[in-house]
């Protein structure tokens, strides 16, 4: 039996039918659970806007119309409420800032990679820079990356999430994966890859 | 040969290239070693992303969702009677008050206008009525000139203040004083005995 589309379930949710809710919560708990992981430094308010996204969904049911694609809908919501997030937590940037001087000297030290029995240490280590370095992207960019690279979003249907033209998604990944390049050139130079 | 620029070559890394697009690209890269090694840095990079893991959701996830989705549920049917019907009916019903109170507001404000007396009683205006207070001034104190010889009767300084008389007092008083200087004959009010003084 071919799998319901997320639009045929939604409208079932907006007449009433439970059960649809519940087959979309498990379709996207999980992208939408790492998209707010990637999104926030904070762990634990990364989970309750996860959780505030299928909230706000079913309390929308009523008003939704399918006019794009549901994912293209989801997104924009938990977009809106990350960037929200963030702006409110201006403080936790400045703290940012602060981990990337550190990173600077972490760098150096892959730049010259030693076999080391320390590897699950060094391996977190390389996801924390991956991490400082998109966290330091400008918002549109870092929500354009995360959305492309982890969430596997279409860069047409990121146009639709930021409501922006596809030339500026594509202008947005340029800028984003190349400045991405820059900063994490020791570790590419370090060819542990 | 001329190198692509580094937006086309970085597209195309990121599959955000279509066709023909793509295939015009992999040819350069096939003739293009420079163009080659940018695009394979950024395959690189693209890999070293992939090492960025995130924890999955905690096990008791689904269960927040539907407590939170039942709690509002729930609020929502609380509501119910009480709730938002209850609420459209005392907005409705406030929006008609303060219509009401509008029209009224407005049609006594249309009588209002005119002198202050008016507005402190409420009165209308009448047409050929005394407009300000300075001409029911004069029409409450008129001036009566007596004859050479013959004293005056002595006017009594009335002291008007805005607001002070209805509309009514003014129109009475008016009309009484009309009356006495139109008619008022000095020479008959006086005693039988006084002889009258020659022009």
């Amino acid at each position: 039996m071919a799998l319901e589309s997320d639009l045929q379930l939604m409208l079932r949710v907006r007449d009433g039918d439970a059960a649809s809710f519940e087959v979309l919560l498990r379709r996207y708990r999980l992208p939408m659970v790492r998209y707010f992981r990637r999104m926030m430094r904070d762990q634990e308010m990364a989970e309750d806007l996860a959780q505030e996204v299928f909230l706000r969904v079913y309390k929308s049911r009523e008003r939704y119309q399918p006019e794009a694609r549901f994912t293209t809908w989801l997104y924009r919501i938990a977009t809106n409420l990350a960037l929200n997030a963030i702006r409110d937590r201006k403080d936790e940037i400045s703290d940012t800032a602060g981990d990337d001087c550190d990173g600077g000297h972490l760098l150096e030290r892959f730049a010259d990679p030693q076999p080391t029995v320390e590897q699950r240490l060094m391996q977190r280590d390389r996801e924390r820079l991956i991490r400082q370095a998109i966290e330091g992207l400008p918002d549109n960019q870092r929500v354009a990356v995360i959305l492309h690279k982890y969430q596997e979003v279409d860069y047409r249907q990121i146009a639709g999430v930021l409501r922006v033209s596809e030339s500026a998604v594509k202008s947005l990944l340029f800028r984003a994966y190349e400045t991405l390049r820059e900063r994490l050139e020791p570790l590419l130079r370090g060819g542990q890859l | 040969m001329k190198c692509l620029e580094t937006e086309r070559l970085i597209s195309y890394a990121y599959r955000l290239t279509d066709e023909p697009e793509a295939s015009q690209v992999r040819a350069h890269l096939g003739e293009c070693p420079l163009c080659r090694g940018i695009v394979e840095q950024h395959g690189r990079l693209d890999a070293l992303l992939d090492e960025w893991k995130v924890a999955e959701p905690t096990p008791g996830f689904d269960a927040h969702v539907r407590h939170a989705v039942e709690a509002h549920q729930a609020r929502r049917e609380s509501w119910g009677f009480w709730g938002w019907e209850w609420a459209r009916g005392l907005a409705l019903a406030s929006l008609g008050v303060l219509i009401i109170a509008g029209v009224v507001w407005f049609t006594q404000g249309r009588h209002r206008v005119g002198t202050p007396s008016a507005v402190a009683t409420g009165q209308p205006p009448r047409a050929g009525g005394p407009q300000t207070p300075a001409q029911a001034a004069k029409l409450q104190s008129p001036t009566v000139t007596a004859p050479a010889g013959v004293r005056p009767a002595q006017a009594v300084p009335v002291q008007i203040q805005e607001g002070a008389f209805s509309n009514e007092d003014n129109d009475a008083r008016a009309l009484e004083d009309y009356d006495l200087a139109a008619n008022f004959d000095l020479l008959s009010e006086l005693p039988k005995g006084v002889p009258r003084v020659a022009n």
